[in-house]
């Protein structure tokens, strides 16, 4: 039987409850073998699930760094724990972001050659495999040698994961030419364009997210979160007033009829809770970020995520993927 | 020596160490890591000391069990050579 994969319980908007319900669907609908980690007291039913029981919750709004020293008993280091002492396959979590990342660097350990770990957040494309925007929110100031990292592990994931061969890479930016741009983008453009290892296309600007002419848009952690966001609001903004105007009157209703079989499946296609989380790039084992506002689809989809990667040996292809001479 | 005993640190050691294990989070050569330059300077955010006092730690429990850093002093470390001294006096060098 393959190792479990290490779910923290108690991480996200919605825990314990969607995240217990998510991890019952996975077991039962994929046949995954999942492991809770958890406070029994705060838990409620575990669903017939087994249980590492834990006495700490970090909060969402505990410092990162800090949270972890603290609270060591927790669910999240617990979770990255269990995969560092080779007890599961992967570790899964909706919680605070910046602490699964402190949780799964601490414990876990870095991969060699990488300055830091980066957050791989899947980009749905239709009728094509996702693109994958790197960093979507790990590291908030960056440094160019990061980025450069940043693009080498994410064009190895989507090889790995996706069957991609060659990668199509972009750097986010305000413009096409290499002259646009901070200084950060900048330079990373020059070290980029250096790289014979990598299929770098130049810059893209914030309309190349959806749908994406590159298969990876590398920028800093910071933009990249405030980009995924946005594109985030802004669907829900357009679904939101689609639906709206669908139901002004009988008329629009009607058409709605026959208008919803066909955007319905689109809009499920582009939704969070389908992607199946993050994957947190460049630590020394498979971490997987869900959203937090996760439900029990969203939690099942990131357990399928974290068993696909391991079936795949993304981790493995990883390692060997940072040469630091290459990014001086 | 008996196999229990360990040798004493040396400042000189501890300046050793703590370089070291710097350079290795920050991916330098321990050459590049200067003792009076700040962190910040050297590209160690609050996770990369961190990362270098849970290291510490467990590098320094060989010298004195359950050697720790209180998170309360953290904000005092800000260079090399403040963290040295930290433990320097932490494990009573002379």
């Amino acid at each position: 039987m393959t190792l479990p994969i290490a779910l923290d319980a108690m991480g996200g908007d919605f825990a314990p409850g969607e995240i217990i319900a998510g991890a019952r669907r996975a077991v039962d609908e994929l046949g995954l073998n999942v492991i809770l980690v958890g406070v029994l007291e705060l838990m409620g039913d575990p669903l017939g699930l087994e249980v590492v029981a834990c006495s700490e919750v970090i909060a969402m709004d505990d410092d990162p760094g800090t949270s972890v020293r603290k609270k060591k008993d927790s669910s999240l280091v617990r979770a990255a724990e269990l995969v560092r002492d080779g007890r599961a396959s992967a570790m899964v979590s909706a919680g605070n972001t910046g602490a699964t990342m402190a949780s799964a660097l601490l414990r876990m350990g870095r991969l060699p050659g990488v300055i830091r770990p980066c957050i791989a957040t899947p980009i749905p494309r239709p009728n094509a495999t996702p693109m994958m925007l790197v960093d979507a929110g790990a590291n908030a100031e960056c440094k160019p040698e990061m980025l450069v990292q940043f693009a080498q592990m994410a064009s190895t994931y989507v090889r790995a994961h996706y069957g991609v061969d060659v990668p199509k890479v972009g750097l986010l930016s305000i413009g096409e030419e290499p002259t646009k741009g901070t200084p950060l983008v900048k330079e990373t453009h020059r070290l980029l364009a250096a790289m014979s290892t990598l299929n770098f296309v130049g810059n893209v600007e914030g309309r190349d997210l959806v749908p994406s002419p590159v298969d990876v848009i590398v920028t800093d952690g910071f933009t990249g979160n405030v980009a995924l966001k946005t594109l985030e609001g802004a669907l829900k903004f357009v679904f939101a007033t689609l639906l709206g105007a669908i139901a002004t009157n009988e008329t629009t209703r009607a058409a709605g009829d026959v208008l919803l079989e066909y955007v319905l499946p689109v809009a499920a296609e582009l939704s969070a809770e389908n992607q199946g989380g993050a994957l947190l790039l460049g630590v020394d084992g498979i971490c997987v970020i869900s959203h937090g506002a996760s439900n029990a689809t969203a939690i099942m989809n990131a357990l399928r995520v974290a068993d696909e990667i391991d079936r795949g040996g993304v981790t493995e292809k990883l390692r060997t993927t940072i040469r630091p001479d290459e990014a001086a | 020596m008996s196999a229990d005993t360990v040798a004493p640190l040396s400042r000189a050691a501890i300046l050793e160490l703590v370089r070291d294990q710097l350079a290795e989070i920050l991916e330098k050569t321990p050459g590049d890591i200067a003792e009076d330059v700040p962190f910040v300077d050297l590209g160690a955010d609050s996770l990369a000391l961190i990362e270098l006092v849970e290291a510490l730690e467990e590098s320094l429990s060989t010298y004195a069990a359950g050697f720790h850093i209180d998170d309360e002093d953290l904000e005092g470390l800000t260079s090399v050579r403040d963290a040295v001294d930290y433990v320097a006096v932490k494990l009573q060098v002379a």
